[in-house]
């Protein structure tokens, strides 16, 4: 696999927007080339050579590998909208990583800042450390916001992650998120994602959801007084088809949400009070 | 300001929107941040709005029609007192020819408010648990059991009792202010409350608007939005508009300490932002356009003392249902005072001339 390495050269006092480091940009470009691309620094548009040590060759599109070293925490936006090959982050990284992102992997050996895998649509984002608010979520005012692929985060994240999934059974698109532990409004407005997290959350898990199922493996800060008990389960089975076996309390809900999935029952054709979400806590 | 590379522009909340349009165009010309005061105020609420929408209207149709008013998270007796006597409670309406007598108020807040005690009902709720509260009560007006007792400090009957006066009124009137903006939950507390709203207006009239603060926030809210499509926390940097609250909010950027110089226009961030957002500020060149003694202007390395917009200059203004009105010339500025859209307007051309354009 044609491999390129970027080293951060120097540190800067605000963030460096690097869109432009993505496999698709780079694909059969020498690293002369890429040294030339356009990045902005605060208001001004500099060149990537500025910021970085750039060295090794790139190939096609799903054959390029990038390795970034330095400490890139103040660097934006890295790996958006990629749709293939693979990044690998030696540091801590900025915000916006894999945004938008269709296919391909990216590898964070540290934390993310918000919005790391913002409306992600395919592909595969993997963080080691934590990463900020906002993981996996649509940004301000869209109303789809992942719709595919898989996240994990071994750390704990942020408030407010995977707003607006979106997922499909028919369409077989499964959003994914494995997180370590989660803040508060996790999965709000949920249509069908699935999220597992191996430790606590806060408060206003699975809010406003209605379709979807969250798995929690340790606690949840506040349970929201519209889910409702409707038993114990020993497995789950996830949106995907996978299973995880455990002891845990199933509620159903967001029983909020007015205008549900569930509303008219497809076989009795009576109104249900019901509803497709799905939490589940550890007992 | 033209040597910075990440300006900030912040402010604009009370002065009149010609001034307004000018900081429109002096931000897009030095590549800079631009943001208004929203951004700790009701910033949530529009944040809400973009991602479920609003069911409002103007003051007028809740003066001649609201026999219902909510005051959820907002004090008007103190914050507005002239909304009261003008539009929500005591004012005689068409419908409501006996005013007071014609309305029934309820006030939902964590301190027994003077606007509480002069409610029909006053809903005590916990510091920060409303989200919880709105969330049972649109489980209710689905028509869900709740297991639990006791919500957010409420008792449930209590809240069952308040749910069936929401849906009994001919046309009522949800005022959210501060209370429910700024505590934890900010935005989402609004999306519920918004959700609420118009599920409510499945058994009857319901509507909702927000108690802005400045008089002209509203109004900046609408000038940035016709010039760049955003309504606050806009970055120019990359010469057009970009919007994140969260990335380009100045309490964010100030955090971050990722400004170099700053002009602050017709409001006080001093007084206002975190301590550290604004030891952060202090550090950077500041440039205050700002006819008041502030915490803002006195640590300005610059002030440029504009006339006040509506007092000394006339212009237009946005009430908090976004109205446009005329503001009123009613006395001239003392010496050679400038208006804020003079002063602007001078800036521009001076950037213009520095930039070579």
């Amino acid at each position: 696999m044609p491999e390129i390495k970027l080293k951060f050269k120097k540190n800067v006092d605000f963030p460096v927007e690097a869109e432009v480091i993505t496999p698709d940009i780079f694909a059969g470009k020498s690293p002369a080339e890429i040294k030339k691309l356009e990045v902005f620094h605060g208001n001004e548009a500099k060149t990537l050579g500025d910021f970085f040590d750039i060295s090794g060759k790139t190939g096609e599109i799903a054959d390029t590998k990038i390795v970034i070293d330095g400490d890139v925490s103040n660097v934006k936006r890295i790996g958006e909208k990629m749709t293939g090959g693979e990044i690998i982050i030696n540091s801590s990284v900025g915000m916006h990583v894999g945004n938008n992102m269709t296919g391909g992997k990216i590898t964070v050996n540290g934390n993310a800042d918000d919005w790391a895998g913002a409306m992600l649509n395919g592909g595969e984002l993997e963080i080691t450390g934590d990463a900020g608010n906002y993981v996996g979520a649509a940004y301000r005012g869209f109303w789809k916001g992942m719709q595919n692929g898989t996240i994990k985060v071994q750390g704990k994240i942020g408030d407010e992650a995977l707003t607006w999934v979106t997922g499909s059974k028919p369409a077989k698109r499964f959003p994914t998120l494995i997180c370590g532990s989660a803040g508060d409004f996790l999965g709000i407005h949920g249509h069908g994602g699935t999220i597992i997290v191996e430790g606590d959350c806060g408060r206003g898990t699975g809010a406003d959801q209605v379709r979807g199922t969250i798995v929690v493996k340790g606690k949840v800060a506040r349970r929201l007084p519209s889910f409702k008990k409707i038993g114990e389960v020993k497995e789950i089975e996830l949106m995907n088809g996978e299973k995880i076996t455990g002891k845990f309390v199933e509620y159903g809900g967001d029983h909020s949400v007015d205008k549900n999935h569930s509303k008219i029952d497809k076989k009795t054709g009576e109104i249900s009070n019901s509803s497709n979400g799905r939490l589940f806590i550890a007992a | 300001m033209v040597n910075a590379k990440r300006p900030l522009l912040y402010g604009f909340s009370s002065t009149e929107c010609e001034a307004q349009g000018k900081g429109v165009e002096l931000a897009e010309i030095l590549g800079s941040l631009l943001d208004n005061t929203a951004s700790v105020c009701h910033g949530p609420s529009l944040l809400a709005i973009q991602d479920v929408g609003a069911p409002t209207s103007t003051l007028g149709e809740y003066k001649n029609r609201a026999d219902l008013v909510v005051f959820w998270g907002c004090n008007p007796v103190h914050a507005h007192p002239r909304h009261l006597g003008r539009y929500s409670e005591f004012v005689r309406g068409y419908f409501r020819k006996d005013g007071r007598n014609d309305r029934e108020i309820i006030v939902v807040d964590p301190r027994n408010t003077h606007t509480a005690q002069i409610a029909d009902l006053f809903v005590q709720v916990n510091p920060s648990e409303d989200y919880e509260l709105i969330n049972a009560m649109r489980a209710i007006l689905r028509g869900t059991e709740l297991d639990e007792k006791e919500i957010s400090g409420v008792p449930m009957e209590d809240i069952v009792t308040l749910v069936d006066k929401l849906k009994s009124c001919n046309f009522g009137v949800l005022f959210f202010g501060m209370g429910l903006t700024q505590s934890l939950a900010h935005h989402r507390n609004i999306d519920a409350a918004i959700c609420m709203v118009r599920e409510l207006n499945d058994h009857t009239k319901f509507l909702l608007t927000p108690m802005r603060g400045h008089y002209n926030v509203a109004g900046a809210n609408q000038v940035f939005s016709w010039n760049t499509g955003y309504s606050y926390s806009i970055d120019f940097s990359k010469g057009y508009a970009r919007y994140n609250p969260g990335e380009f909010s100045s309490v964010d950027v100030l955090m971050r300490n990722e400004i170099d110089a700053s002009l602050i226009v017709a409001s006080d961030p001093a007084s206002n932002f975190p301590a550290a957002s604004v030891r952060n500020l202090f550090k950077h060149p500041l440039i205050a356009i700002e006819p008041h003694h502030t915490p803002t202007s006195l640590n300005a390395d610059i002030v440029l003392p504009p006339a006040i917009a509506g007092i000394e200059c006339e212009g237009t203004a946005y009430r908090m249902d976004s109205v446009p009105l005329r503001l009123r010339k009613v006395k001239d500025a003392p010496g050679e005072c400038l208006t804020d859209k003079e002063i602007l307007e001078k800036l521009i051309e001076v950037v213009k001339k520095k930039k070579g354009e």
